[in-house]
C-alpha cells in the first residue's frame, strides 16, 4: 500500500436542525493557515468564477480541523467542490469524503423556511471526493405527494418564503415552446401554504402528438399572487442531492402517450409525456 | 504470533473480505499479520486497510489471466468448491508455495477450499485455522465429502454462528479438531447513534431475491397506509432492482419507498432511520444487522438459518418474525412504528447488546483461538478434547454416509429427476 492513500485527508461533515454545516478535517492539516475552498463547479467549458474560503480552527483532541458554514452565508444555487488550501497562494487539494452526519436534514420539509430560502446537502460525488449541493430561490414551492388517478394528477406543495394570495395559480410550462402553458384546479388550505393542484392526464398527454421527436416535458410553477414572481415547484428540502432515480413515478398511459411526473437533476418536478403510438 | 490470513481476493468487494481485514487489522496492534490474497484484479483494495496489514497476492489477473497453468483446471483446490472456476493448476501451484515457505506461526483459511489447501500443505510446525463464513447445511454434499476429509487435519474450525459449529460437530467427524462460534466483528460506529425519532424504516444489500426486499416492501404498504409519513429507504444495487422498482410503482408506493443505491460506509445512512428491515429467506450471519443494531436500531428480521437468531432477542432489541410471512413481518413494522417509546427502548437495547460484535470481544476471543491452536501444534497435541468420543464417530459416519450416497449418487438423481418431469 502506497503511504499517500494513508495520509490522505479526508472531509467529513455534520449538519445541524439549523442548518449550520460542520466539516472536519482529518488528519489535521500541519499548516496554520489552512483553509477550506469551496468551488462553485462551472457550466461546461467555463473558467470557475466563485470560490468561498473557510478558516479552519486548532486542531482538537482527535487531530481534526474543523471550518464552520454559517447559516446565514447564503452559497449561490449550485454544485461546490472543496478543496484543502493549505497556504494562501499554494495549490489545492481536493478531498475525499468522511463520513457525513445527515440526520438533521431528513425532516427538513416539515420546517417552515423564510425568505430567501437556502438549502445545501452534502454528497458524495461518483469518484469518492465531497460535494455540497445548494439551493437558493427568493420563494419556494416544496413538492409532497403526487397522486396519480381518474385521469388526474394531483400534487400537494407547501410555499416557503412566500405566502399564497387568494387565488394563487399553478402552470406547467411546456419546455421549449414559449407560450404554451396549461393552468391547473388549485385548492389552498387555511394557512395560505398548503396549496393542491390538480392536472388533466389527457390535457398533459395533447402536445405529445403534434411533438416532433414524440416526447414533451411540461415544467410545473406557482404564481403566489401579489407581486411575488412564479415559483418554480421542486423538492430539496431533505437530505437527498440527487431525487431523480431514487423517487420515481409511474407511468400512466393516456391514449397514445405515457405520462409520468419525476423530479429532475436539479430535483424539480417536471412531467414528461411519451407518445408511444 | 505471526498470523497469515488466507484471503480469495482482497480486492473485491463483500462481507468476508470485510471481517478478514477487521480482524486483521484488529490483531495488527499486538502481533505481525499479513493477507495473501491468493488472486489480484486491481491496484489497491476497495477498502483501506491499515498499513500495519502486510498484503501478498500470489496471482495477478492484470498480467497472469493467460498464464498456460491458469488455464489448466486446479487439482488440489476442491472441484465441488463454489469458486473452483476461479481456481487453476497456477493457483495451486502458488499456494503450495506460499504455504511451504510460510514464516507463520499461524495460518487462518478463510473459505472452504482455502481451508482444504491449508490442511493439506502447511508445514507441520504451522497452526492450521480454518474459517467458515458460509454454512454446512449449505454446502453440496459432493463438497462436505472432501470437507470431511480435509478438515480433520486442522487445528481449529470455526464457524460464524452456533448453530453451524453445532451442524459441525454432530454432522462431521472432525476427532481433535477444536469447532468453534467467532462471529463476525463490526468497527465500533464513529456518529453517535440513532435516537429513534425519525420516520424512516432503513434496509441494506446487495439487492438479490435471497434478500427478499419485495417482503419488505409488501410489508411496508401496511405501514404508509396508515402512516403516510413514513418512508422505507432501501439502499444497495443488484439483479433485483428493477423488479423491486417495478413493484414500488405497482404498490403507488413512490412516495414512500425509494430505491437509494449503494451506500459505502452505511452507517451515516442507519442513523437517519429508526427501525432496520430484514427479510433474508437465508443469512449464515447477518452483518447489516449488526451494523444496524450498533447504530441504534431495533432490526425487524426474519428468523431465517442461521445468523438472526443469534443476533437478535426477540422483544427486546428487535423482533424475529417467520420466514417468507409478509403479514407478520408488517404487523412487526407497524408495532414498532406505532410505539414511539418502546422503539426507542429497543434501539438502546440493541446498541448495549450489540456490543458483544465489537472488535474487541471478537478479538479476545480469536485472539484466544489462535494460541491455542499455536500451542496445540507446538505440544503435538489435539487443540480440543472429545468427550464422547463413541458417539462422535458413530453419528458422524451416519452424516458421512448420506453425504457419500449423495455425492455418489447425485447424478443419478439428477437424471431421474429429469426422467420424472
Amino acid at each position: 500500500m502506497s503511504t499517500d492513500q494513508d495520509i490522505e485527508p479526508r472531509v467529513d461533515c455534520t449538519v445541524d436542525a439549523d442548518g449550520r454545516t460542520v466539516f472536519g478535517v482529518h488528519p489535521a492539516p500541519a499548516a496554520p493557515r489552512a483553509r477550506l475552498l469551496l468551488a462553485l463547479r462551472p457550466a461546461k467549458d467555463e473558467p470557475e468564477r466563485t470560490t468561498r474560503l473557510l478558516d479552519l480552527g486548532p486542531a482538537d483532541g482527535t487531530h481534526r480541523r474543523t471550518a464552520v458554514l454559517p447559516v446565514e452565508q447564503r452559497l449561490p444555487e449550485g454544485r461546490w467542490d472543496l478543496y484543502l488550501l493549505p497556504e494562501p497562494d499554494g495549490e489545492r487539494q481536493r478531498l475525499r469524503a468522511g463520513p457525513r452526519d445527515l440526520r438533521a436534514l431528513v425532516d427538513g420539509a416539515a420546517r417552515d423556511r423564510s425568505a430567501p430560502v437556502a438549502a445545501r446537502v452534502p454528497y458524495v460525488t461518483k469518484g469518492g471526493f465531497l460535494a455540497l449541493r445548494t439551493w437558493l430561490r427568493d420563494a419556494h414551492a416544496e413538492a409532497g405527494r403526487i397522486t396519480l388517478a381518474d385521469g388526474t394528477l394531483t400534487a400537494r406543495l407547501r410555499l416557503h418564503g412566500a405566502e399564497s394570495g387568494p387565488r394563487p395559480g399553478v402552470w406547467l410550462r411546456l419546455r421549449g415552446r414559449a407560450g404554451t402553458e396549461l393552468a391547473a384546479e388549485v385548492r389552498v388550505a387555511a394557512d395560505h401554504r398548503d396549496l393542491s393542484f390538480t392536472a388533466s392526464l389527457a390535457d398533459l398527454a395533447a402536445p405529445a402528438a403534434a411533438a416532433r421527436s414524440g416526447r414533451c416535458i411540461w415544467d410545473v410553477f406557482v404564481r403566489p399572487g401579489g407581486a411575488v414572481p412564479p415559483v418554480r415547484v421542486s423538492r430539496f428540502l431533505d437530505d437527498l442531492a440527487d431525487r431523480k432515480d431514487i423517487q420515481v413515478y409511474p407511468e400512466v398511459p393516456v391514449g397514445e402517450a405515457l405520462v409520468r411526473p419525476y423530479y429532475t437533476v436539479d430535483n424539480d418536478l417536471s412531467v414528461v409525456v411519451t407518445r408511444t403510438g | 504470533m505471526k498470523i497469515s490470513f488466507l484471503l480469495h481476493n482482497a480486492y473485491g468487494i463483500g462481507g468476508t473480505i470485510t471481517t478478514t481485514f477487521n480482524l486483521a487489522q484488529a490483531l495488527a496492534r499486538r502481533h505481525t499479520v499479513e493477507i495473501v490474497s491468493v488472486l489480484r484484479h486491481r491496484e489497491r483494495p476497495h477498502f483501506a486497510l491499515d498499513p500495519r496489514v502486510a498484503l501478498r497476492p500470489l496471482v495477478d489477473l492484470r498480467q497472469e489471466k493467460e498464464h498456460p497453468l491458469h488455464l489448466r483446471p486446479a487439482q488440489v483446490f476442491p472441484a465441488a468448491e463454489y469458486r473452483y472456476e476461479q481456481y487453476s493448476e497456477l493457483t495451486d501451484q502458488r499456494i503450495g508455495a506460499c504455504l511451504e515457505a510460510i514464516d507463520a506461526d499461524v495460518v487462518v483459511g478463510t473459505r472452504p477450499g482455502l481451508n482444504v489447501h491449508l490442511a493439506l500443505q502447511a508445514p507441520a510446525h504451522v497452526a492450521r485455522v480454518g474459517q467458515e463464513h458460509l454454512t454446512l447445511d449449505n454446502h453440496p454434499p459432493r463438497l462436505r465429502t472432501a470437507l470431511r476429509r480435509a478438515y480433520r487435519r486442522l487445528d481449529v474450525l470455526t464457524t460464524v454462528t452456533e448453530a453451524d459449529a453445532d451442524a459441525y460437530r454432530r454432522k462431521m467427524r472432525l476427532p481433535g479438531v477444536r469447532i468453534e462460534a467467532l462471529p463476525n466483528s463490526v468497527p465500533d460506529p464513529v456518529l453517535p447513534p440513532a435516537d429513534g425519532t425519525a420516520k424512516v424504516v432503513v434496509a441494506a444489500g446487495r439487492l438479490v431475491p435471497v434478500k427478499r426486499y419485495d417482503l419488505i416492501i409488501e410489508a411496508f404498504a401496511r405501514v404508509a397506509a396508515e402512516h403516510p409519513d413514513w418512508q422505507l429507504r432501501i439502499y444497495g444495487k443488484g439483479e433485483e432492482h428493477d423488479r423491486l422498482r417495478a413493484l414500488v410503482l405497482r404498490l403507488g408506493l413512490s412516495d414512500n419507498v425509494l430505491l437509494m443505491g449503494p451506500a459505502a460506509p452505511m452507517e451515516a445512512e442507519w442513523v437517519k432511520g429508526s427501525i432496520g428491515a430484514a427479510a433474508s429467506n437465508f443469512e449464515p450471519f447477518g452483518m447489516t444487522l449488526v451494523e444496524a443494531m450498533r447504530c441504534g436500531l431495533p432490526v425487524v428480521s426474519t428468523d431465517c438459518p442461521y445468523g438472526p437468531g443469534e443476533i437478535i432477542q426477540d422483544g427486546v432489541d428487535g423482533r424475529l418474525v417467520p420466514v417468507g410471512d409478509t403479514a407478520a413481518f408488517g404487523a412487526a413494522l407497524l408495532e414498532l412504528v406505532r410505539d414511539d417509546e418502546r422503539r426507542r427502548r429497543m434501539g438502546r437495547a440493541a446498541v448495549e447488546n450489540a456490543r458483544r460484535f465489537a472488535p474487541g470481544p471478537v478479538l479476545e476471543q480469536a485472539e484466544r483461538l489462535l494460541e491455542r491452536a499455536v500451542a496445540a501444534r507446538r505440544a503435538g497435541r489435539p487443540a480440543a478434547e472429545d468427550r464422547d468420543p463413541v458417539r462422535r464417530v458413530l453419528v458422524g459416519q451416519g452424516f458421512a454416509a448420506r453425504d457419500a450416497v449423495h455425492a455418489t449418487g447425485s447424478h443419478a438423481l439428477r437424471t431421474l429427476r429429469r426422467g420424472r418431469r
